[in-house]
């Protein structure tokens, strides 16, 4: 019995516990030496002598563990992957038809029999040859505003020849998605010239100079002017509502923002009329696009946002492509239903959400915490509040939201704008959602989080410290302000992290108190008061589901799914590891002697 | 030891303290008259009546449960945090009687120092946890804190070891030094009393040794009044012992006659070690 333990599972552990205590029952039985005491052998009970479950508990964990691996590299894996150049293939069919894509991925399949009785003889041979399966591949056509779609699945059997010519380009577009196809001609300056790459390339090079210098006049210089004049007007509102369009007071006010509407229109004219300069300018730089079968479309060189002969790369220009789009996405604005581009306002908007988040949650949880723990009267009102704030933490969050839009946009926001927004009404201001709105419902949300770790923290504080603080004559306040806090400071912040990370992973009640598919504007500009609370902003999580499921072509939207989850994880791992930094640094100010 | 056993021993034992104090000459600091303490039901002291010398050293010797504690942490009000207490009797320090009506529970606590029975310093500084005391009555005048934190370092002898790390954790220091940090802060605001809850029980020989010594040295200025487990040590440090059963004090007296020839047979059964 002993043998068999002892050669089955290694003699280390609790594992080699058990075996020696098997041996020592075998040598009782010999009758060696007699114990006061008799282990138990093996056939009275398996627990008596062993770890049975150990193997379940070890398992259980490995099994968690190899869930969240797998988890984070499929994530990392597509979000990583996702933006390297990938090849053109022209495939040709047995029908004659000619396309050409990006292989994107590819499965197997057993074809129906409606397919099979519309195929040749030729194409059923080779499906027998393969027992009936035939791969197929998904091919991004792309070209959306020729084929009215991105994508089309290509079965094996329909196959005649598959190529990759050089002469096959990637564009991408600011408008219409990525085209494939050759260049048929460039028109520079209004004069067709031949296409050369490196021409091309310089060219398309000025041309996005002119269009960032366009984007920056409407977008900066016109959007400012027409963010005065809507003020103006709302001074004019508000001239008429506090003093009366009659009066001689309102009457001067309305005078004066009218007089300043006509100065900013003028200005406004100006700028038009630079950015019509430019803009005529840049349509005479054009490019003509040929696709496979040799439709063509003429765009302005300008909207060519990056291009490159996908079949005739090496390793570094594949690499400055990959970077470039890297830099792409996070820095730059979305495009084409964010199925493009960059994701830079959502990052901002998670970020400062979350800030704004912390800000409110901290020290509300903080206090709340200290007066349940120092200062209440423990007993039964105390527990049935404690219990309630547990039970908070499992409120379904959407609830939350409910409770946001309600209470925090309609009620609270109502409010404000009656009193002080009233000229923009009926327009909400604040009585809508909005990024101060957002934050609030999420500190609501996690500030159970926050209150239970910090009364764990406060309550971990040995009452000897407090006792010793009292003794010095502090009174209760400068005994929880200068010992009892700093000592459960480091508990506190885990509390924080814990109701950051939660925070900034929200999807769900956001969608109803202020998170929009595509902000007009950050909630920071240079515009007083500068950081504007009220505005709706973008989120990292919200723009996972809307790109993966909202988008008019999903299959398109799915490598920015897994990219927009990457970073999103990087982004909650960065804003933990800050935060953990700063406890450790905290904690290691406190740290204990050994003795 | 339950209350039963307690009748069976007899009341009479328990009727009168034997009392034999060894005068100091500068008068009482501290008169404990006829003090009764409850906690809920239960009576943890009875009528307990001490009058603790100006400048002397008074230890509170007795078995585990016998009230020591209780007494000591009721000069300084430390016991206000526990709920469900009551008292009678008073407690007069000075001139004031500390139980009685209106009186300000951190302005007594600033007139005593406590050292507790396991070093406790805060989360901070050597120098700040010496000054606190001071820091919490507002004071901030850097001079005055370095003044004060030297000399309470030095009356505690942990100046040489300490002056070159005042900035440092107090919690880098070793156990025994921690104490003798802790004993620094009690004295830094210049206490009437200082009150320590068996001091020594957490640490070694050497640190005991060192703490005791430290202890004759500040006899004379302030007026302690110490609890200890170890007969021993409140023979080596104190004036006046007193021997305390079952909530009641049985005999305080002068040190070295109630160790050589008690006047109670309680007391003579404890220091010989026949019970307790």
């Amino acid at each position: 019995m002993s043998d068999a333990i002892t050669s089955d599972v290694p003699a280390s552990g609790p594992a080699g516990v058990a075996a020696v205590a098997a041996r020592q029952a075998a040598g009782t039985g010999r009758g060696e030496e007699r114990p006061s005491r008799r282990v138990r052998s093996l056939t009275a009970d398996v627990s008596a002598v062993g770890e049975p479950a150990l193997w379940a508990f070890g398992g259980a964990l490995a099994l968690g563990i190899v869930l969240i691996a797998g988890f984070l590299f499929l994530v990392a894996w597509n979000g990583v992957t996702t933006f390297w150049p990938k090849p053109i293939a022209q495939v040709e069919l047995r029908d004659g038809t000619l396309l050409a894509g990006e292989p994107t991925r590819s499965s197997r399949y057993r074809p129906g029999e409606n397919i099979l009785e519309a195929l040749t003889a030729e194409e059923l041979a080779f499906i027998e040859a393969n027992d009936g399966f035939s791969d197929r591949v998904l091919y991004k056509t792309a070209n959306f505003d020729l084929y009215g779609d991105d994508f089309r699945w290509v079965s094996d059997f329909e196959v005649a020849e598959v190529l990759y010519p050089e002469a096959f380009h990637l564009f991408e577009r600011e408008q219409w998605g990525t085209f494939v196809g050759r260049v048929d001609g460039l028109v520079i300056d209004n004069q067709p010239t031949a296409f050369d790459y490196r021409l091309m390339q310089r060219e398309q090079r000025e041309a996005r100079q002119r269009f960032r210098q366009m984007r920056r006049l409407e977008r900066g210089e016109i959007g400012a002017i027409n963010y005065r004049i809507d003020q103006q007007r709302l001074a004019i509102r508000r001239a008429e509502l506090r003093h009366g369009a009659e009066s001689e007071r309102g009457a001067a006010m309305i005078a004066a923002a009218q007089a300043r509407i006509a100065e900013l229109e003028a200005e406004f004219a100006i700028v038009q009329a630079r950015v019509n300069e430019i803009r005529d300018l840049d349509r005479r730089f054009r490019v003509i696009l040929a696709e496979v079968n040799g439709q063509t479309r003429e765009t302005e060189l300008s909207q060519i946002v990056r291009f490159y002969p996908a079949n005739a790369l090496g390793l570094m220009d594949s690499l400055g492509i990959y970077l470039s789009r890297w830099w792409e996405f996070l820095s730059t604005e979305p495009r084409e239903a964010n199925t493009q581009g960059g994701v830079l306002p959502a990052i901002f908007g998670t970020v400062a959400m979350t800030l704004l988040m912390v800000i409110f949650v901290a020290p509300f949880g903080v206090i709340t915490a200290l007066y349940l723990r120092e200062y209440a009267q423990q007993g039964r009102l105390v527990s049935i509040v404690r219990i309630s704030v547990n039970n908070l933490a499992g409120v379904p969050s959407i609830v939350y939201g409910v409770f946001g839009l309600g209470f925090f946009a309609y009620t609270l926001g109502g409010t404000i704008d009656q009193l002080f927004y009233a000229e923009n009404l009926p327009n909400p201001t604040f009585g809508k959602g909005g990024i101060l709105w957002a934050s609030l419902t999420l500190a609501l949300l996690t500030v159970p989080v926050v209150i239970v770790a910090s009364e764990e923290a406060l309550a971990a504080v040995p009452r000897s410290m407090r006792e010793g603080s009292l003794a010095c004559g502090a009174s209760k306040w400068q005994t929880i302000r200068h010992v009892v806090l700093p000592k459960a400071l480091p508990g506190i912040m885990t509390g924080i992290i814990l109701a950051m990370a939660r925070g900034a992973g929200e999807v769900a009640p956001l969608m109803l108190v202020g998170v929009v598919k595509l902000a007009p504007a950050l909630p920071i500009d240079q515009f007083f008061p500068f950081v504007h609370l009220d505005r709706s902003f973008m989120h990292l999580g919200f723009h996972i589901f809307d790109v993966g499921f909202q988008s008019r072509n999903s299959e398109a939207g799915k490598p920015m799914v897994f990219v927009t989850t990457l970073l999103l994880l990087v982004l909650i791992v960065a804003m933990n590891a800050m935060a953990i930094y700063v406890r450790n640094r905290l904690k290691r100010r406190y740290a204990t002697a050994q003795f | 030891m339950s209350n039963s056993t307690a009748r069976s021993l007899g009341d009479a034992a328990f009727q009168r303290t034997v009392c034999h104090v060894k005068e100091s000459g500068l008068g009482t600091a501290l008169d404990i008259r006829g003090f009764n303490l409850w906690y809920g039901e239960t009576q943890a002291l009875h009528g307990i009546d001490m009058a603790v010398q100006r400048g002397g050293v008074a230890a509170l010797i007795g078995p585990s449960g016998c009230g020591k504690s209780t007494l000591l942490r009721s000069i300084n009000r430390m016991n206000d945090l526990i709920d469900d207490l009551r008292v009678s009797g008073s407690i007069v320090v000075g001139e004031q009687d500390i139980y009685g009506p209106g009186t300000d529970v951190i302005a007594l606590r600033k007139r005593m120092g406590m050292v507790f029975q396991k070093p406790n310093p805060f989360a901070m500084s050597i120098y700040d946890n010496v000054v606190y005391p001071l820091r919490v009555d507002g004071i901030s005048n850097r001079r005055i804190l370095d003044e004060t934190c030297e000399r309470a370092l030095k009356s505690a002898a942990l100046w040489n070891e300490a002056k070159d790390r005042l900035q440092q954790s107090a919690l880098s220091l070793s156990g025994g030094k921690q104490q003798r940090l802790c004993i620094a802060r009690a004295i830094a605001a210049d206490p009437e009393v200082l009150l320590m809850d068996e001091p020594c029980s957490a640490l070694d020989p050497i640190a005991t040794a060192r703490i005791e010594e430290l202890i004759s040295e500040l006899k004379g200025s302030y007026t302690i009044v110490i609890v200890t487990h170890n007969m021993q040590q409140a023979a080596r440090v104190s004036d006046n012992t007193a021997f305390m059963y079952l909530g009641r004090l049985i005999e305080y007296g002068a040190t070295d006659e109630v160790f050589t020839k008690p006047r109670s047979g309680r007391t003579e059964d404890y220091i010989t070690g026949r019970f307790g």
